[in-house]
């Protein structure tokens, strides 16, 4: 088959991820079009071969890397088809290849290739021209990853805190099962009866599916399928890690742009008083939309990737009585507002034992990107080191967590983390979503006897994150990596449903093989 | 120490475009921010006095909402502002502008020291500085990227050539003109933003600073605009197209035959 | 006073004025567009009106007697013990325009050497050279070479006086122009002289994004400082005879200002001088690929400028600039990576042979300049290259 082209030395660097694991494959393809895809999904389908979906390869848990078969690449799909307005809002059909980082640009500057759009699409993009600012909220890190990968994982980013992960602002999606036949889905449309669901195909098939039965953490989620009585089609579909199905296209929704956007770095000389700062804000100041914390580790990453010159050496200083750092965003629609909540912040600060003096406000664009860049330039000073380790030891890797916990355990939590890896003599550096209870601790390994002491920490995590009701994985997925921590999180019993579950829908159990389930279980025939 | 530290309002982007169909000139953006250049003068002026005891004065001369701006240099560490304000003033050039300000520095009183930005983002003269300490009488350094020492007598700086750099030694009373990277500016604190909002702000006249006026805006400018356009592009290219091997096949063909 | 006017009768309330304006000084009322406090007399609206109802009115002053000047200055800039190239360029079309205004074009060089400059000057175009030469001017002094200059000035009272736009130049000629109180342009690209015998000088401003003409009609000399590598100097005529004037160095003459070191850097990057040129701009999308940039600028034999995005950034340092704050560069030559072509950006590359623009982005401005246009992601066109140029 034409599309489909053996796998050789050129395309290398798609049997890798932004997790730096590396796998393998057969053979590649990079369709155009719906079309493609299904004609490519069909051939696959008969000659039982796996199929790995790929978009821009930035997940961190190797869902996007191969081993065996073929790799099917949707980067090339990236057009934005139409535009669509409701009462309240404008919506945008876009293909799965469509970068975030693309995306935003052309959302705030309102310019898109229209010419393929119809006339629907171009009344809505007139008025759209004419409203004020749109922008899609949700924002990860990594901005140079696809919608399609974006959707599968169920991303968030800072944001979410106040307008929830990629979910939520996803109102339709098409996807290619796994022999090629079409289901297209809009929110408020096919509801589960309970925990039985009929979706219909194109060609009129009804393919009734038993959801599994477990309940889902009360927390930020992004590990396994989402189910819950009664609801929509949809959401089984994002965050599934592309072991259902192939998204062929979705529309996401915009929302108005706030008028006013200030950024607040306030920084505490312990963790103690940063934590209680966090339980006096959040739900009690209106208009906090991201909540981010960055420890003394961080900070001190910072502080030495400035000095030796980096890119980073455009920040202001950190002054060294900085323990660490909670960033808060505001956004609101009038200045009076906007000021009015930064003083609320300001009280809660002192109250916790702050002092309004330690802080960063940025109330312009050049000072927002600047605590912008500051927030990536932690996770880029982590990935620097590891880079440089990894050449006398190249077994070494970052280990990243990716948990979150119910609000009652945010204390708990922190002293779960501080104490395993002070016990385990581990350096470390930590940032994350706060706000959400969902840090990201980095465990950073000096050689080879660390990296086994700390992979051994992180599943004694998991398993207590479990018992406190968390979820193993908030948003970057479960994939490869994490497989083994979703049954630790939803026990064997929930694993065989949700295996059930995919081989309703994916009989061969060829899709993204070895995503959600470790090989054992549904990946392997 | 006292320092005064010249500031002006300039459009957050310079972007500009040519409309296609009007053939007129479209602004894209028109915040307002303060020139980068002048925000790393604010905190060099700011580390100083930090360093040495003293007040930081920041003037600008400018249209009424350059308050706003003012109001953002006294959160980030300056004392006092003052904003010369007067239609009076409008269409300056760099002549009639270094007068203006030097009457705005006379009225400020006693100083040790004057911080300019090096230039301003939109205009890209570099003037104001040098032509407001030739109307001062004092000496000054353009292009400083360093401030080595400095006490209430003397200015120990290094400052860019052409080529190199110079380290010089100037009595004070002076005025210097810094480059960008002098300086990271900082980011205000909540308190430094309470403080902004009582903080003196002093608008000044024409009258106020005693200006005579066939020495300021239009009329006092001895340089005139006498037409602006946007720089027309011609082009006719070649495209290369395909993979990046090929594409870079055709490239380097190009290359073996210019190099 | 000065006002801005609009024409009620002509204004058609299509509110072009008030996209133009940069400081909200125009809306509309009633249809038609008025003008408020915030008008800083830019003069941007008054050019961007399609039915000309907007004008500067300018109530002008009584002038100086201007009558009696004469003549068209060069200041020779000497730099490490040579003549800079931008000197020649001035002369070249100082030449051209003291041929139309029927003046004499006289160079000044202030330098503690040489006869054999003067005389290059000569070759280079000038009538007369006015030299003042002392040891002291061995540094590149700004107070002394201002002082001189001026008494020069009032002495002779030139009508033109051109610098080059070095660091130089950009720093005397301010200190000139105040103390002689007379108007300066920055930075010009173009000069020309209009029917009324005028300097027309035409320079970038708004980033280059706008280019506004300037005349200096009340006050002289007339002053401009000119980007170098713009103007073409004449060929060099060892037939030509010139005067040279020696101006003595005035006694007394103290400075406030010590230079208490100078240094040059040794390895000087003359991105204007190269042959072939590799400019990266954000397109090369992280810091580390400048090791790839800098590995295909070794097998060619090219030097590496980047765009100013890259230099604020952080990811390349201030001598690798091209572009209007930046160097002027004209290789044989130029491959631009991931160059947007900020309007400042191609003011700096336009003299270039021969383009070579890589983007991703088909409607970026470097594709109106170049001329080979391809659209891709020039890290992958660049290991390309590299890959060939290796074997």
């Amino acid at each position: 088959m034409e599309l489909i082209k053996p796998f050789s030395d050129e395309y290398m660097d798609y049997l890798r991820d932004e997790s730096r694991t590396v796998g393998y494959a057969d053979s590649i393809s990079f369709p155009k079009t719906e079309e493609e895809i299904v004609s490519i999904l069909k051939y696959l389908y008969q000659n039982n071969t796996a199929i790995t979906v790929q978009g821009a390869r930035t997940g961190l848990v190797a869902a996007a890397v191969p081993f065996g078969g073929h790799i099917l690449n949707i980067s090339k799909m990236d057009k934005i088809l139409g535009c669509r307005k409701d009462q309240k809002n404008f919506y945008l059909t876009i293909e799965p290849g469509v970068i975030l980082m693309e995306l935003n640009k052309k959302i705030s500057s309102k310019k898109f290739d229209t010419t393929s759009w119809n006339e629907i699409s171009l009344e809505a993009y007139n008025s759209f021209l004419s409203s004020p600012p749109m922008f899609f909220t949700p924002d990860p890190t990594e901005n140079t990853a696809t919608l399609g990968g974006m959707v599968a994982c169920n991303a968030s980013g800072a944001r979410s805190f106040m307008y929830g992960a990629t979910r939520n602002h996803i109102t339709a999606i098409r996807l290619a099962l796994a022999d090629g036949r079409i289901v297209s889905l809009k929110r408020g449309e096919t509801f589960a009866n309970l925990r039985t669901l009929t979706i219909t195909t194109q060609n009129g098939d009804n393919i009734t599916l038993d959801l599994p039965k477990y309940e889902m953490p009360n927390t930020k989620n992004a590990s396994g399928y989402f189910v819950k009585d009664n609801m929509d089609a949809i959401d089984l579909f994002i965050g599934s890690d592309s072991t259902l199905g192939v998204i062929t296209e979705l529309e996401i929704a915009l929302t108005p742009l706030p008028p006013h956007i200030w950024g607040i770095s306030c920084f505490f000389e312990s963790e103690i008083k940063a934590i209680k700062f966090v339980q006096l804000v959040r739900y009690k100041i209106e208009g906090v939309a991201a909540m981010e914390y960055f420890d003394q580790t961080a900070l001190n990453l910072l502080r030495n990737q400035k000095e030796s010159g980096t890119a980073f050496a455009q920040l202001p200083d950190v002054p060294y009585n900085y323990n660490c750092c909670v960033y808060i965003e505001l956004h609101a629609n009038t200045e009076e507002s906007i000021e009015g909540k930064m003083f609320e912040v300001g009280e809660k600060m002192e109250l916790a034992g702050g002092n309004l003096d330690d802080t960063w406000v940025a109330r312009n664009e050049n000072d927002i990107d600047c605590l912008h860049f500051l927030r990536h330039a932690a996770p880029e000073s982590a990935n620097m080191i590891i880079d440089q380790r990894k050449k006398t030891d190249p077994m070494i890797t970052k280990l990243g967590t990716d948990m979150s916990v119910p609000d009652q355990f945010l204390e708990e939590v922190f002293d779960l983390y501080r104490s395993g890896l002070e016990e385990n003599n581990l350096e470390s550096a930590t940032w994350g979503h706060i706000g959400n209870n969902h840090l990201h601790v980095n465990i950073l390994p000096r050689d080879s006897e660390d990296y086994k002491t700390g992979t051994i920490l992180y599943s004694i995590w998991a398993d207590e994150i479990a018992k406190m009701g968390g979820a193993i994985s908030a948003e970057h997925g479960v994939g490869k990596l994490k497989s083994y921590f979703l049954e630790v999180m939803y026990g064997s019993e929930s694993i065989e449903q949700m295996t059930a579950l995919k081989y309703q829908l994916d009989p061969k159990g060829l899709l993204s093989k070895g995503n959600l389930f470790t090989p054992k279980k549904g990946g392997e025939n | 120490m006292k320092i005064i530290v010249c500031m002006k309002q300039v459009p957050s982007s310079n972007d500009v475009h040519l409309d296609p169909v009007t053939n007129t000139i479209i602004r894209d953006g028109n915040k307002s921010i303060i020139n980068p250049f002048d925000s790393s003068a604010l905190e060099q002026a700011v580390e100083i006095k930090e360093r040495l005891g003293g007040e930081v004065t920041v003037l600008s001369m400018g249209i009424p909402d350059t308050q706003r701006l003012l109001r953002d240099a006294l959160s980030r560490g300056c004392d006092k502002a003052v904003l010369l304000s007067d239609s009076a003033f409008a269409g300056s050039d760099t002549l009639a502008t270094a007068y203006t300000l030097g009457l705005g520095v006379k009225k400020i009183g006693k100083f040790d020291l004057i911080l300019c930005g090096k230039m301003a983002v939109d205009g890209d003269t570099a003037q104001i500085g040098p032509e407001l300490a030739e109307n001062l009488n004092i000496p000054h350094v353009t292009d400083v990227d360093e401030v080595i020492f400095v006490n209430d007598k003397e200015i120990i700086c290094s400052k860019l050539i052409d080529g190199g750099s110079q380290i010089l030694n100037v009595p004070l009373p002076a005025l210097i003109t810094v480059v960008k990277d002098i300086k990271i500016p900082r980011l205000p604190s909540i308190k430094g933003i309470r403080f902004s909002q009582t903080a003196s702000l002093e608008i000044l006249t024409a009258q106020d600073i005693s200006a005579d006026i066939t020495k300021t805006g239009l009329n006092g400018s001895p340089t005139q605009v006498v037409k602006t356009f946007t720089p027309v592009q011609e082009n006719t290219s070649v495209e290369f197209k395909g993979n990046a091997k090929k594409i870079a096949k055709q490239i380097a063909s190009v290359l073996g035959e210019v190099l | 006073m000065a006002n801005l006017t609009i024409n009620k009768d002509l204004c058609n309330g299509c509110g072009v004025c008030i996209n133009s304006c940069g400081n909200n000084a125009i809306t509309l009322d009633n249809g038609k567009a008025i003008v408020n406090e915030n008008c800083i007399l830019c003069g941007i609206c008054v050019d961007s009106c399609p039915c000309n109802a907007i004008s500067i009115e300018n109530i002008s002053q009584p002038t100086k007697d201007i009558s009696n000047s004469s003549g068209i200055w060069v200041f020779a800039e000497v730099s490490q013990g040579k003549l800079l190239p931008v000197g020649f360029e001035l002369l070249g079309k100082g030449r051209a325009l003291a041929n139309q205004k029927k003046c004499s074009l006289t160079a000044v060089l202030l330098s503690h050497s040489s006869e054999a400059m003067a005389k290059e000057l000569i070759y280079a175009g000038a009538d007369d050279v006015l030299i003042c030469a002392d040891k002291d001017l061995h540094d590149l002094r700004e107070e002394l070479c201002t002082t001189i200059l001026c008494n020069m000035i009032m002495a002779r009272n030139p009508e033109i006086l051109l610098f080059g736009a070095t660091a130089f130049g950009r720093s005397v000629a301010p200190r000139v122009a105040a103390r002689i109180q007379t108007g300066l342009t920055a930075d010009c690209t173009m000069l020309e002289i209009d029917d009324k015998g005028l300097l027309r000088q035409t320079r970038p401003a708004f980033g280059g994004n706008i280019m506004a003409t300037i005349i200096c009609p009340k006050t002289r000399p007339q002053m401009a400082t000119v980007r170098s590598g713009i103007m073409e100097p004449i060929h060099r005529d060892t037939t030509r005879i010139g005067k040279i004037v020696r101006v003595p160095f005035p006694s007394k003459l103290k400075t406030k200002t010590k230079i208490m070191e100078t240094r040059l850097n040794k390895s000087t990057l003359n991105l204007a001088d190269a042959k072939a040129l590799i400019v990266v701009g954000k397109g090369i999308g992280s810091k580390k690929n400048m090791a790839l940039v800098n590995q295909l600028a070794d097998l060619i034999g090219a030097s590496v400028g980047v765009s100013r995005p890259l230099v604020d950034a952080g990811w390349s340092e201030y001598k690798h600039q091209v572009g209007q704050t930046g160097a002027t560069v004209a290789p044989k030559v130029l491959i631009s990576l991931g160059v947007s072509g900020a309007i400042q950006h191609l003011a700096g590359i336009y003299r270039a042979e021969k383009i070579i623009a890589v983007n991703t982005d088909p409607d970026a401005p470097i594709f109106g300049v170049c001329h080979y246009k391809i659209v891709a992601d020039c890290v992958e066109i660049l290991k390309e290259l590299i890959e060939i140029y290796k074997k």
